[in-house]
């Protein structure tokens, strides 16, 4: 029995991921490799840098030893490897913890903000695309070729700031923009990180009702900016599927509407898929934005911080970390995309 | 000059085409005569006449410094159009005749070459500017700097695409028989057909550039107070905001809404007018 009998033998989705997952290690090297650079990038001596005035000779000899600055580039790259590997991503000079440590912390409020943007996008996506296509020059479609065309140059952090006056200050309706629960509850005990699940689990209504108020100018603001270009590659998308000749047959077969619709969308679904995992590299970039303008104590607002505040042993394990998840992201998309996509061979 | 002219008559029956160009032609005017434009110094702060509502004195109102909104958005046209500009300027030129080898030669080094270009892609474009620039100095040509390397694999890309499926038509075969060089065969018969889209995407690009360097200086990762620009003025309104002090982060927004529409929308028609589809009445 020869080798690619016994990998033909294995299921499907093992094989999709068995031949992808090759690919992810010289990957990651590469992202270790630009997160180590950068700090090299510095102009000058990055410790004088950042100890600024209160440089003292043995404080320079400390921090280059912490900053792993000793020794040749090839032997400070494969010190910076083994840290990485063993989760040691330094020490952050602003917070003084462990960076790792830090961004365990602050991940869950981030991928809370981006799961349900990401939720809420590619649904208002899709559905505007579908009718836009379906009902050709009706009140939808007119409306999502002005959207798709506004939403691609309206700033994520402008929206939020006008969501918040609007909303907020004149309104009056939307919860106040700081942070992810209201001060005077306390948060849900941790259980996956995400304050909605966990105060379902815990059964505590008043906080997953302010946890979910205070979710919805955040998520508002990435959904609207976000949702126009998904909406618009979606439309092309399905707009090509609709006119093609199997949903004629299937029309002239006298299915439902509606029947076809979801075959014309399972069709759709592989290029959709591709697309989707671009929003939550995009997501996560915007993220940083409406972090900061609502206080949201996630990643993003950590890595401002210490875009402020110089603190580059942070700034590099955010980088390290953000690349990393969205390496693994397209991992998942390239795997469910060949899953639906029965015709393609691996 | 007929294209030019050709052009023209073009715009001028598509209202998108219409209001692009002329969005362009206005922030061209403001660039140039900024200083005639404004009303007050842009980078002087009046502590007295600080956070004022819009007025005849100041047409926008005054920042937290008290600074003239009004005066520093135009200013700001020349900071934010010169980095956006000069960037995909840039990118476009080393991104172009990259693609072009990329897509011409096939061999190890050109594998290597599109390896590099998706693994730059692969990052989070507005992490990676952020961590760049913060790294590199808060300076105005380092934001230009960053950008353009963010923007070089989507040229790169885009004309690799297109000369892949020039290089196997029967005129480009022709041109080898006729014993042309490689050399001229990529310059004069393979780029003159492959360079359109590229020039759609400059028009797109410029306007991404546009919001990403507002998001950077936005969070303090580009350019810095006093200097006049869209993304940091917001920045400097979005504290008051909340207490219901619309205008300092307001204009400069719809500043860059207009930019930035302006760019997609002359994208859009120039698209438009290379589809070879088009009627030509």
């Amino acid at each position: 029995m020869s080798v690619s009998d016994s990998w033909q033998r294995l299921p499907r989705p093992l094989r999709i991921v068995m031949s992808r997952l090759p690919m992810v290690f010289p990957q990651m090297l590469g992202v270790i490799f630009v997160t180590f650079m950068l700090v090299r990038l510095l102009p000058g001596d990055p410790t004088l840098l950042m100890l600024g005035n209160m440089a003292t000779p043995e404080s320079i000899a400390n921090l280059r030893e912490q900053l792993g600055l000793n020794g040749s580039l090839w032997e400070q790259f494969v010190h910076y490897m083994g840290n990485v590997m063993h989760g040691d991503l330094g020490v952050s000079l602003f917070t003084s913890n462990p960076v790792a440590k830090d961004l365990i912390e602050r991940a869950p409020a981030t991928l809370e903000l981006i799961f349900y943007s990401m939720l809420l996008t590619v649904i208002l996506a899709v559905v505007l695309a579908v009718i836009a296509v379906v009902k050709p020059g009706g009140i939808v479609d007119y409306f999502s070729r002005i959207y798709g065309l506004a939403a691609g140059a309206i700033p994520d952090f402008w929206i939020g700031l006008l969501l918040i006056f609007f909303l907020f200050s004149l309104a009056g309706i939307a919860p106040a923009p700081f942070g992810r629960i209201d001060p005077l509850l306390e948060a849900p005990p941790a259980i996956t990180g995400f304050y909605t699940f966990d105060s379902l689990l815990a059964g505590d209504f008043s906080a997953l009702a302010s946890s979910f108020g205070r979710l919805a100018l955040p998520v508002l603001t990435l959904t609207l900016v976000n949702a126009g270009a998904l909406m618009q590659m979606t439309k092309t998308t399905f707009a090509g599927i609709w006119r093609s000749d199997f949903i004629r047959h299937q029309r002239a077969s006298g299915l439902p509407e509606r029947v076809i619709i979801r075959n014309a969308l399972r069709n759709s679904l592989p290029p959709i898929i591709t697309l989707v995992g671009f929003l939550v590299g995009f997501l996560l970039g915007a993220a940083v934005l409406v972090e900061t303008i609502f206080s949201w104590g996630g990643l993003g607002q950590y890595a401002v911080q210490s875009v402020i505040n110089s603190d580059y042993p942070a700034l590099q394990g955010f980088v390290l970390l953000a690349s990393a998840f969205i390496l693994i992201v397209y991992l998942i998309v390239d795997v469910l995309y060949e899953l639906a996509d029965p015709r393609i061979r691996v | 000059m007929t294209q030019i002219l050709d052009f023209i008559r073009f715009t001028l029956r598509r209202p998108a085409a219409l209001i692009g160009t002329t969005l362009l032609i206005l922030q061209i005017v403001a660039i140039v005569f900024a200083p005639w434009l404004a009303t007050h110094s842009p980078t002087t702060a009046d502590p007295i006449s600080s956070l004022q509502p819009p007025s005849a004195e100041h047409w926008l109102g005054t920042d937290v410094s008290g600074m003239d909104i009004y005066s520093r958005i135009i200013f700001a046209t020349r900071i934010n159009l010169l980095i956006s500009v000069t960037a995909v300027l840039f990118a476009f030129l080393v991104g172009v005749p990259i693609g072009l080898l990329v897509g011409y030669y096939r061999n190890w080094a050109s594998t290597l070459t599109m390896r590099v270009l998706d693994f730059i892609q692969s990052f989070p474009i507005f992490v990676l500017g952020m961590a760049l620039v913060s790294v590199m100095g808060q300076e105005i040509w380092n934001v230009a700097i960053v950008l353009a390397i963010l923007f070089i694999p989507v040229f790169a890309r885009l004309i690799r695409a297109e000369v892949l499926s020039l290089r196997e038509r029967p005129f480009i075969a022709a041109a080898r028989c006729s014993g042309a060089m490689d050399a001229t065969i990529m310059f004069r018969h393979i780029l003159p057909n492959a360079l359109t889209p590229s020039i759609v995407q400059v028009s797109i690009s410029i306007g991404m550039a546009i919001l990403l360097t507002a998001g950077l200086s936005f969070i303090g990762a580009g350019v810095r107070m006093p200097v006049p620009e869209w993304g940091l003025m917001v920045s400097v309104g979005s504290q008051q905001m909340i207490l219901g002090v619309w205008w300092v982060s307001l204009f400069p927004g719809l500043a860059i809404v207009f930019s930035v529409l302006s760019f997609a929308l002359l994208g859009d028609s120039v698209r438009e007018y290379f589809d070879p589809r088009r009627e030509t009445a």
